[in-house]
């Protein structure tokens, strides 16, 4: 008589067999008399599965529907040991969270050197949150650590650039403009184009390159050119007097 | 722009007529607003460049509210019309402390916010094909922004 009300209840509770198995535990070692402490014990593991499997909220209303039918059920035992299961899952997940976080901002945001005083920052993602503002105080740690001459920005991994993005994008680009070095925009999708038309946004201040592959060219003129530039000064200021002007001959 | 009887329908919109409701409490709230945009705008059958337009606004009108009202919701339904070109219609609810001057935070520029280029009211104008804005200092703001699905 016992066994099958149980059983019965154990089919009501249960949608699949893993989850009638642990029903099945739960109310046997609930409804077994034991101990208090040990009862702990012995319901920590189920109690924990189905938590698990079946989230708090639909859980909470099984309980509601056991405590119903079985007068023998100790909720009233149970309920601290459920809420104390619930926090513990709780900060694991947010943990987890946490941890993948941090994760996150150290993998997304590379700054790579792809050619001689040139770096490249592919951003990818929203541009809104913490990470990009990370990302930034990297960039310019780099850009003044190898004293990089330009800096390659591509926001093709970027899905849509809002006033927020735009102002954040303006802020970088005008803080590795300070420390004298040019910044190429590259990787604008046409529908992201329309919309910073739209907004009203323009990035006049940065050189804008087609693809990665004009951007990296433009990089490379640019850096001949100040080499050039950088001759003729030695050459005017009498050859040699910088220790540049043997190599200005063809100029 | 709209009559006295528009803006007291503005300020009664009944959260169950729409698709979607984010809440806004959070700045992560305002990425989930504009995926939920992008989303509708695409099962819509709006084109790339207008899913992008009007994410964009609900992302700008999303910040409006976390930064000068703190709390809010964004409200976002398909409407089907008799000429059979689908619209998406945005609703930005806030009881934040209301805009003075409406024509003042309209123009190009204009902020109270330090981090801000002062364009996000005008630029979701200028996404969008049509614009309602509601504001009563000390009660709220209501924006009501529509685009329509372009014939091909």
């Amino acid at each position: 008589m016992e066994k099958s009300q149980l059983g019965i209840l154990v089919e009501e509770l249960g949608t699949s067999d893993y989850e009638r198995k642990l029903w099945q535990k739960l109310l046997q070692e609930a409804t077994s008399g034991a101990e208090a402490s040990e009862l702990r014990e012995r319901l920590r593991e189920p109690l924990l599965e189905l938590l698990k499997e079946l989230g708090e909220g639909s859980f909470g209303t099984k309980l509601q529907l056991v405590s119903k039918k079985l007068k023998e059920f100790p909720t009233v035992d149970i309920l601290p040991l459920v809420l104390e299961l619930c926090g513990e899952l709780r900060q694991e997940k947010e943990q987890a969270l946490q941890e993948f976080q941090q994760m996150l901002s150290e993998l997304a945001t590379p700054v790579i050197r792809i050619w001689t005083d040139v770096l490249l920052v592919p951003l990818v993602g929203g541009l809104d949150s913490d990470r990009a503002q990370g990302m930034v105080e990297r960039l310019l740690e780099r850009a003044s650590s190898t004293r990089a001459k330009v800096v390659i920005v591509d926001v093709s991994g970027v899905p849509m650039i809002d006033t927020a993005a735009g102002g954040f994008l303006i802020e970088m680009f005008s803080a590795v403009k300070l420390l004298g070095a040019d910044v190429i925009l590259t990787g604008l999708k046409p529908e992201v184009a329309h919309t910073l038309v739209k907004l009203g946004i323009d990035f006049q201040m940065v050189v804008i390159a087609r693809d990665l592959e004009d951007a990296l060219r433009r990089a490379i003129a640019m850096l001949e050119e100040e080499k050039r530039q950088q001759q003729k000064i030695a050459r005017v200021w009498g050859g040699g007097f910088l220790g540049e002007g043997e190599e200005s001959d063809e100029v | 722009m709209e009559g006295e009887r528009d803006k007291r329908g503005l300020m009664d919109i009944q959260e169950e007529d729409f698709d979607v409701v984010v809440r806004i409490s959070r700045e992560d709230d305002i990425a989930i607003a504009r995926q939920m945009a992008k989303q509708l705008a695409q099962e819509a059958g709006f084109s790339l460049a207008d899913v992008t337009k009007i994410a964009t606004a609900v992302s700008e009108l999303a910040r409006n509210i976390y930064r000068y009202a703190q709390t809010g919701v964004i409200m976002i339904r398909k409407q089907y019309q008799e000429t059979n070109n689908p619209t998406v219609q945005v609703v930005a609810v806030d009881r934040g402390p209301g805009i003075e001057d409406l024509d003042l935070a309209l123009r190009r520029g204009y902020t109270t916010h330090e981090r801000s280029l002062g364009i996000g009211l005008s630029g979701v104008k200028r996404l969008m094909d049509s614009f309602e804005i509601a504001s009563k200092v000390g009660v709220g703001t209501t924006v009501v922004v529509e685009k329509r699905r372009r014939k091909f």
